[in-house]
């Protein structure tokens, strides 16, 4: 199957800061998969009272609603979008 | 003061009085503290998810926090039905759970479940306490943050050695008022001004936000036709001449013809849910949207909106409100014509003048909305009946309604009437019931016996799942599946076995007494209605379809007719 046939999927990077609490990961995850988008790379930074996060997405649906609601978790401070780019389908 | 202790005195200190639990072994020495202490009432449910709910009625009815409490392990899966409940229709919710001792945790400890991990997606937050100091500023924020912006349910997984161990006496941090918010009306009043057709499409965000009064002070000075969603029915209030109930999947035809008609559509308090919206791409195709929300998130969610405006409700309708007092809108040829589709395309259920027909859920209803007084609430299950009530109970003030929106609760009545008869021993509580739904959470008919709650049950008792059956009818071929309850239990028997004195009726002349009879008994007293298998809740739009294609009792089949 010709890979330049498959529909593309938008890509995302997303820089995120929330406080160091128990699940912080795991809430955070679970939101960007709930809300569509899939996690192709991940880095997480510790600095003290704060986890950094900047997360590579995949995913069709409009990437402000997922930012609005990462926005609404208790615990992140700020949500910051990158650059969006367009990678074709992997299953090919 | 230990942690167990310190829980209790944040009661105090927020005026919590009633709450909803279940004791275990983690969660005992809370339990233990509640001996010595005589200012919180302390509710034991037969089941904790009935305590979930049940706190969850508390708060609609009242406005107030609902807290439930539970132990680890099953305890607190048990709770997590009623808290996805809360969850869902942004319910002002505490939940307290007992964990295994911290050193237990991650052994597979008996009782222990990662409560934390598996309730992320149904809490507005969580937190599972690792340090016994913490504990005071997290009980100070976890009740701050249930009640602020849009509410929602914030648990607290408390290991049993940190409810023993002694807390900081240390001030915590308290969080100021936020920073007031005070968007740009100017451009909202212009796009209202220049609408020919406009409608005003609110939802449960109303009360949610304590706005019933102002956005009952809006819809008046603005005489808008008003549309209201599952949760938002009673918000325009039953004297208003240009409320047109209910729109969406079980909505009236004159509701979704308003909407589908409109040029503007001034969202409020609503997240345009797909059983409100049908098909999206259909909804409203020739109208700009004005939305206003607490929750930016909901904004731009599901449908662009031309205007956003997100901040306090109560503020944003006061300002419209005044403008609009000053210079009304110009839209008479509108509203009259809006007058027209609900005179047409109302709900209607024309009483059965037969005294021995059969009793049909509608024409119960409207009898039960003539009879009850105006403050009444009703507690609403799942399925037919509660769209029947939504159909033709008419509501005065949207708390008087409670039901299970989002999540679609079967056994979310009764329990949820037990929480708002907590909220007030006075009022008149009634959970309107199916037989299927009463199932769910029948074990409380002995909560309600154990402190004497003057609830009434109303059981609409068809024999089957009904609103399945109904699906299963119209869209898979009537070939029934899994649906048939004949061989429910004596529901009349049932509740005199918990000491409940009940009734049965099931012809037309015997309604209005027996409404009359529950509700003037002294205590509670349960209402077994028998009525027909084969009944329908019409109009009904196919899920996935667009609210054009309603299907009426009198076709069964699309209809894309205009109303008039």
């Amino acid at each position: 199957m010709n890979p330049q046939s498959q529909p593309s999927t938008p890509s995302y990077k997303i820089n995120c800061r929330m406080s160091q609490e128990a699940a912080a990961l795991e809430r955070l995850c679970q939101v960007v998969r709930i809300r569509g988008f899939r996690i192709a790379t991940m880095a997480v930074e510790s600095t003290g009272e704060h986890l950094d996060i900047t997360l590579t997405l995949e995913g069709t649906r409009p990437i402000a609603m997922l930012q609005s609601q990462l926005e609404k978790l208790h615990t992140v401070a700020e949500v910051a979008l990158g650059q969006t780019s367009v990678v074709r389908s992997q299953t090919a | 003061m230990n942690g167990a202790q310190h829980i209790l005195d944040a009661f105090h200190r927020h005026h919590i009085s009633t709450v909803f639990g279940y004791p275990g072994g983690c969660i005992m020495p809370l339990y233990d503290a509640l001996v010595d202490d005589v200012g919180v009432e302390h509710v034991l449910c037969r089941h904790e998810q009935a305590c979930a709910l049940a706190a969850d009625g508390y708060a609609r009815a009242s406005g107030k926090l609902g807290v439930c409490i539970a132990t680890s392990g099953p305890g607190a899966t048990n709770l997590i039905t009623g808290v996805a409940n809360a969850h869902r229709d942004s319910i002002p919710m505490l939940v307290i759970t007992g964990q295994v001792p911290s050193g237990l945790i991650g052994t597979d400890a008996f009782q222990e479940t990662d409560v934390l991990g598996m309730t992320l997606g149904i809490v507005k937050h969580s937190y599972l306490i690792d340090d016994a100091d913490t504990l005071p500023a997290i009980m100070e924020e976890a009740m701050e943050l249930a009640q602020r912006g849009r509410p929602g349910p914030v648990w607290i997984d408390v290991p049993k050695d940190l409810l023993l161990t002694e807390v900081s006496d240390a001030p915590f941090p308290r969080q100021g008022p936020q920073d007031a918010f005070c968007p740009d009306l100017a451009e909202a009043l212009t796009m209202l001004r220049a609408a020919r057709k406009p409608i005003l499409y609110s939802g449960g965000g109303i009360s949610l936000a304590q706005a019933e009064d102002s956005f009952r002070a809006f819809a008046e000075a603005s005489a808008l036709p008003a549309v209201v969603t599952l949760k938002g029915i009673g918000n325009p209030g039953k004297h208003n001449p240009y409320n047109l109930g209910m729109l969406g999947m079980h909505g009236s035809r004159a509701a979704n013809k308003a909407v589908d008609e409109c040029d503007l559509l001034l969202v409020i308090g609503a997240r345009l849910d797909d059983r409100a919206t049908g098909k999206l791409d259909g909804f409203a195709p020739n109208a700009k949207t004005i939305h206003i929300d607490a929750d930016a998130a909901e904004i731009n969610k599901l449908r662009p909106a031309d205007l956003a405006i997100r901040g306090d409700l109560n503020d944003i309708l006061n300002t419209l409100t005044g403008t609009l007092q000053d210079k009304p809108l110009a839209i008479s040829d509108w509203q009259k014509q809006c007058q027209t589709w609900h005179t047409t395309g109302g709900f209607k259920a024309a009483d059965n003048e037969e005294p021995l027909a059969p009793i049909t859920g509608p024409a119960f209803v409207r009898q039960l909305s003539r009879i009850a007084p105006d403050d009444t609430v009703i507690a609403c299950d799942v399925g037919q009946h509660q769209m029947w009530v939504a159909q033709h109970y008419e509501f005065d003030h949207p708390r008087h309604h409670l039901t299970s929106g989002g999540l679609g609760t079967m056994g979310f009545g009764l329990p949820a009437a037990i929480g708002a008869q907590f909220a007030d021993r006075n009022s008149t509580v009634i959970n309107v019931t199916g037989d299927g739904s009463f199932m769910m959470n029948a074990q409380e008919l002995a909560t309600i016996r154990r402190y004497n709650l003057p609830v009434k049950l109303i059981v609409m008792d068809n024999q089957c799942l009904g609103m399945v059956r109904q699906q299963q009818e119209l869209f898979y071929d009537n070939r029934e599946s899994q649906i048939n309850l004949d061989d429910n239990p004596d529901f009349v028997a049932m509740a005199r076995a918990f000491d409940i004195p009940a009734l049965h009726i099931e012809r037309t002349d015997q309604i209005r007494r027996g409404i009359e009879t529950i509700l003037a008994f002294n205590g509670p007293m349960l209402l077994h209605v028998a009525i027909s298998r084969e009944e329908n809740v019409w109009p009904i739009v196919k899920p996935g379809a667009s609210n054009r294609e309603m299907i009426d009792e009198t076709r069964r089949t699309t209809n894309k007719e205009h109303v008039a």
